[in-house]
């Protein structure tokens, strides 16, 4: 069953999602094509005393019909939306759950979040120190750790190897991803689920985020020369990754081979990106994907519109790809989505492998005037047709955290 | 220590009011190297501030006067050019505030 390090490929062969433009692949992926956009007036919290009042909010979730079990149904938002995403994915893998005995040993499930449930711990302080409440539900522990969707989704499905949650702001799920796939690859499970999922749009983190300054009032132009900063988002992205020979074996059908991963710190400062950082682990995603920079067709970037990453990002990518960065279509499909924090390279690894799949590239909205620092292509405004053979996905986190994939076509 | 720094070396900044004052002890708290010489036509790039201490001082001068001032980080904003320039708008939306309270 294991093969000897090094030779072992690593597929995908399931993927769910949760967000602003609707929950499930299908309905997210019709509405990037037509280029829609998931950001609006905030109707879930009161925004009056606000300036920030828009956001990526869910707009289709009911819990009820989404969710299997009454844990799921009991549970924070964040763990809700990793658990319906989670079964997206292992409806879509065939694969036969719940898992038992050996197979479930050599089985992950890592499904990481920004911030947990910070909903639940905002409306239990709301109970102690202004209602006055004598104590908190008790699901509130419970609800609010940032390791509870991997510990829900692992007890959906037998998954007894390892499971936990992993932490990096904006680049969360694509470590979660890389993670699953280095475990695969090198031999210490054989499948696993891996992804990220994020609810902490509240009225206390809205307040945070606005005292940074860092949001727009009015929309996230990726690129574009009036951009003002990102829209908060909400939501998960999660993969079932699977050894290929297995996959193989059980006549799985497979939807992408996942080819790279390279993960660095900045180690500089906790909001300004450097280009070091970024790309050296695009580099690094690329070495470990033996491609060269002209094999690739599409990056899903970062692209916050925030001032600062859209052309510090610019500029990691032109150092990496050269000559050939002017050949690659680029996209934020966050300006359809909004950013969805610490699910954002969950929900964007999906995009890209629908991208490959039906050889189109999602556009990036909002790209109205172009910016002369960022001033490659950014397939503004409207998708198009074109072969996608290897795509790769960008996630430069707060705190200077980056965290890279490369993916290629399903192994012929 | 600060405070008695600003007293002891106030020359150009005895002829400032309260709020020029306030600002500066702000701004003094949020400087790698707070012994530097501030004046109103000092730029803010002089002292070291970069964005995510902007983001600190105006939180601490909105808590301060009790005021809310429009500050986006993605943008260039005039108004943050020199600690004069913060001043005058910090005065100019004192101004509003309390003639928008007193119309109230």
């Amino acid at each position: 069953m294991t093969k000897s390090n090094g030779s072992r490929r690593v597929v995908v062969t399931g993927q769910g999602v949760v967000t602003p433009l609707g929950t499930g692949v299908e309905k997210f992926w019709c509405a990037m094509k037509a280029g829609q956009c998931g950001i609006r007036e905030v109707q879930s919290f009161p925004t009056e005393d606000l300036y920030i009042t828009i956001a990526g909010e869910v707009p289709d979730f009911e819990p009820r019909e989404r969710l299997q079990s009454k844990a799921l149904l009991l549970a924070d938002k964040y763990s809700q939306y990793a658990g319906c995403a989670a079964h997206e994915a292992v409806l879509q893998s065939g694969m036969e759950m719940p898992l038992k005995g050996d197979p479930a040993y050599r089985s992950a499930c890592i499904i990481g979040s920004g911030v947990g449930g910070l909903t639940t711990l905002e409306f239990s302080y709301k109970m102690l120190f202004k209602e006055n409440k004598r104590a908190t539900h008790p699901l509130t522990l419970l609800k609010s750790i940032g390791s509870s969707a991997s510990a829900h989704c692992s007890i959906e499905y037998g998954i007894t190897g390892p499971v936990f949650g992993v932490v990096s702001a904006c680049s969360t799920a694509t470590h979660s991803i890389g993670l699953v796939y280095r475990m695969i690859k090198e031999g210490l499970v054989d499948r696993g689920l891996a992804g990220a999922a994020e609810a902490s749009l509240n009225w206390g983190a809205t307040r945070a985020w606005q005292a940074m300054r860092v949001l727009s009032p009015d929309g996230l132009r990726p690129f574009s020369k009036n951009r003002n900063g990102t829209v908060l988002a909400e939501g998960a992205g999660i993969l079932m990754l699977e050894e290929y020979e297995e996959a193989k074996a059980r006549g799985a059908n497979i939807l992408a081979e996942i080819k790279g991963f390279g993960m660095t710190a900045d180690a500089a400062d906790m909001v300004n990106p450097s280009i070091d950082g970024a790309s050296t682990a695009m580099q690094m995603a690329l070495d470990d994907a033996k491609l060269s920079p002209s094999d690739i067709d599409y990056i899903n970037a970062h692209g916050t519109a925030t001032a600062v990453n859209d052309i510090n990002e610019t500029r990691a990518i032109k150092r990496v790809f050269g000559n050939a960065a002017n050949n690659l279509s680029i996209s934020s499909t966050k300006s359809m989505h909004g950013h969805c924090l610490g699910a954002g390279g969950g929900i964007e690894a999906v995009a890209v492998i629908k991208a490959l799949e039906e050889n189109f590239v999602p556009p990036t909205l909002g790209l109205d005037e172009p910016d002369e620092e960022c001033d490659l292509d950014y397939t503004p405004k409207v998708g198009r047709e074109r072969d996608v053979n290897y795509a790769m996905s960008n996630s430069f986190a707060f705190g200077g955290l980056n965290a890279v994939l490369v993916f290629g076509p399903a192994p012929a | 220590l600060e405070f008695g720094w600003t007293r002891k070396n106030a020359g150009r900044e005895s002829d400032m009011d309260d709020v020029a004052e306030k600002i500066i002890e702000i701004l003094r708290k949020n400087m790698k190297d707070p012994s530097k010489p501030v004046a109103l036509e000092t730029p803010l790039s002089d002292l070291e501030i970069e964005s995510l201490d902007l983001a600190v001082i105006v939180f601490d001068i909105e808590d301060t006067f009790g005021i809310e001032i429009p500050y986006n980080a993605n943008e260039e904003v005039e108004a943050f050019a020199t600690v004069g320039s913060v001043v005058d708008r910090v005065k100019s939306i004192i101004a509003t505030t309390k003639a928008s309270g007193a119309a109230a």
